[in-house]
């Protein structure tokens, strides 16, 4: 299994605040990563860096082994790298099929659907996420758990090898959790590389067999769930100093 | 392949066309096209035809408006710029080239789609507001650079008048001298192009343009190049624009640097609004009522742009979606009262 995702000694600085702090970790072709650290830790700074929504101050960004450091979001998503956010972005007076549609309609995206006609690969997609039945509506009057779904659908219309997802399950209730998860879970096992973002602990612990764990920009340790979760800077990030004990 | 793709289009087309018909805004479509063919059989008096003539001239310039704000979401202020730009190419070329009018109009327009260029990449840059203010003094630089005040007198001792100077292009001869065939050849020419730019908003690359739209970051998160679509956009409502300019130029038989005023931006703006954003059809009711309204209201030329700034606030106001959509849904209803539904 190669390296597929390769950030070395990442920084960003914002006047005055340094939001990621000479950041440096790897991701393997096909694996399932979490990226954990409590609220304001820099988790959605990284994924913008890595989809070159901001540029880094310092720091390479490889995927693939190509540099993609410094390129525009379109580059890096026609390279292979889809991403969702964490507040949750959609077109939307579009219906949910042209939603997907765009999407299928880059570059990258429309290697695949052309062979298929683009309404027919948008609407296999909806369907996989579960959508389909909701194709004509605009996303408007979703409710929040769709809106992550169509999320997650907008970004593998790009065809992607590496899905980044910020906080998929902030804001939903348990049930729509559930869906997210096992959707996420059948696209890993058809091939497809996921690093995504949490800050609560207990949501990733059981889904992905490696967490990075995140501090105030910096990098603090990697590793299985279980192990990361009993390190004791990342649980004084999360309970603060002292609380060791308690745990 | 795409031999294969195009003759399946052709001969769906029967069908396709079949579809159209029986909707309700076809039948519509197809009762205004014939009422407006009918239009010379009532009268020949050339000011009636000229005043439609006209009319279908802005129905062009704000739909080129209304496809650059209501479809890729660049409110631009400067769309005056490619009607003028165009406006004294064609003017220019029929006057001093005697070029035919056809040319003159098709090289206009391809000089409207450059100025579509240069205004998009600096566009590009400036979101909302602030592309609102730099596509404004666009049009009053390129204003205030065919009028050219006092510099222009010192160019004009040394060089002759520096293009055409306050006077502009005039005395140039119309598309045809027969007002029949001008209105017939206008109202063509407008069929076709927002035939055009309805199906643009309909194909893929409309649905990219609307993504922009609504979400420019999320736009390109989905792998789509926005720069390019944008300027493509640009490009686009320029060539359309460019159009009308040049059917206004040979319509009032010539041109001045009033055209570049923000003033017809703001025509622009008045028509697509009463119409309806996004519609691009409705700019045809918004000119409809802009142009024979403004006839009506020569006699207080002053106060015009007064009583249509109130028109619009109101329109803004109380009927924000404008006029097309909810006259349909009133005729429709009234269709099917009559039909005994």
């Amino acid at each position: 299994m190669g390296v597929i995702l390769e950030v070395k000694n990442l920084t960003k600085k914002f006047s005055g605040l340094t939001a990621v702090n000479d950041f440096s970790f790897e991701v393997r072709r096909g694996e399932f990563t979490g990226l954990i650290g409590p609220n304001g830790a820099g988790k959605t700074t990284l994924f913008n860096l890595i989809s070159g929504h901001e540029k880094p101050s310092s720091g390479t960004i490889r995927f693939d082994g190509r540099d993609i450091t410094g390129m525009k979001p379109h580059q890096i998503v026609n390279l292979g790298i889809a991403r969702t956010f964490q507040i949750v972005r959609s077109f939307r007076f579009m219906t949910l099929l042209d939603n997907i549609a765009v999407s299928c309609l880059s570059p990258r995206g429309k290697k695949v659907a052309k062979e298929y006609g683009i309404d027919e690969y948008a609407s296999s997609i909806l369907a996989a996420v579960g959508l389909v039945d909701k194709a004509r509506i605009p996303p408007i009057i979703l409710p929040h758990g769709d809106l992550r779904k169509l999320q997650i659908g907008k970004a593998l219309g790009t065809n992607p090898q590496l899905l980044l997802l910020d906080e998929p399950f902030s804001g939903l209730s348990h049930e729509e959790q559930k869906g997210i998860t096992d959707l996420i879970i059948r696209l890993h096992d058809d091939g497809v590389t996921v690093f995504m973002t949490g800050h609560v602990l207990r949501e990733l612990m059981h889904l992905v067999p490696r967490v990075v764990a995140m501090h105030q920009g910096k990098y603090i340790t990697e590793g299985p769930p279980q192990e990361v979760a009993n390190n004791r800077i990342v649980l004084e990030a999360y309970l603060g100093k002292g609380s060791e004990q308690l745990a | 392949m795409r031999i294969i793709i195009v003759k399946k289009k052709i001969s769906n087309f029967p069908s396709y066309f079949r579809d159209w018909i029986s909707t309700f805004r076809a039948k519509v479509t197809i009762i205004c096209l014939i009422g407006l063919c009918l239009v010379p059989l009532l009268t020949q008096n050339p000011y009636f035809l000229g005043i439609f003539t006209t009319f279908m001239i802005f129905t062009l310039f704000a739909a080129s408006w209304d496809f650059l704000a209501g479809f890729v979401g660049q409110v631009s202020f400067g769309q005056a710029v490619f009607l003028g730009v165009s406006g004294y190419v064609t003017a220019y070329l029929i006057r001093y080239l005697s070029f035919p009018w056809w040319l003159s109009l098709v090289i206009g327009s391809i000089i409207a789609v450059l100025f579509g260029l240069i205004v998009g990449v600096p566009a590009l840059r400036l979101k909302g507001p602030y592309l609102a203010l730099g596509t404004l003094s666009m049009s009053m630089i390129m204003y205030q650079l065919f009028l050219m005040g006092s510099l222009a007198t010192m160019w004009e001792d040394a060089f002759g008048t520096l293009l055409f100077g306050a006077e502009g292009v005039s005395q140039i001869t119309p598309i045809s001298p027969n007002i029949i065939i001008e209105y017939f050849i206008t109202l063509l020419i407008m069929c076709v192009s927002l035939l055009i730019l309805t199906h643009i908003t309909k194909s893929n690359v409309g649905t990219i343009f609307k993504a922009i739209r609504d979400d420019e970051t999320g736009t390109s998160a989905s792998g789509i190049n926005t720069t390019n679509y944008k300027i493509l956009a640009f490009m686009i409502s320029g060539l359309f624009a460019g159009v009308a300019g040049g059917l206004f130029a040979m319509r009032f038989r010539g041109v001045n640097p009033g055209v570049f005023q923000p003033l017809y931006s703001f025509y622009a703006i008045i028509i697509a609004a009463m119409g309806g954003l996004a519609t691009i059809s409705g700019s045809a009711i918004g000119a409809f009522i802009f142009v024979f309204a403004g006839e009506l209201l020569r006699e207080t030329q002053d106060l015009s742009l007064l009583i249509f700034s109130v028109i619009l606030i109101l329109f803004i106001r109380f009927a924000e979606h404008g006029l097309l959509k909810p006259t349909l849904e009133r005729i429709q209803e009234l269709w099917d009262i009559v039909l005994g539904r």
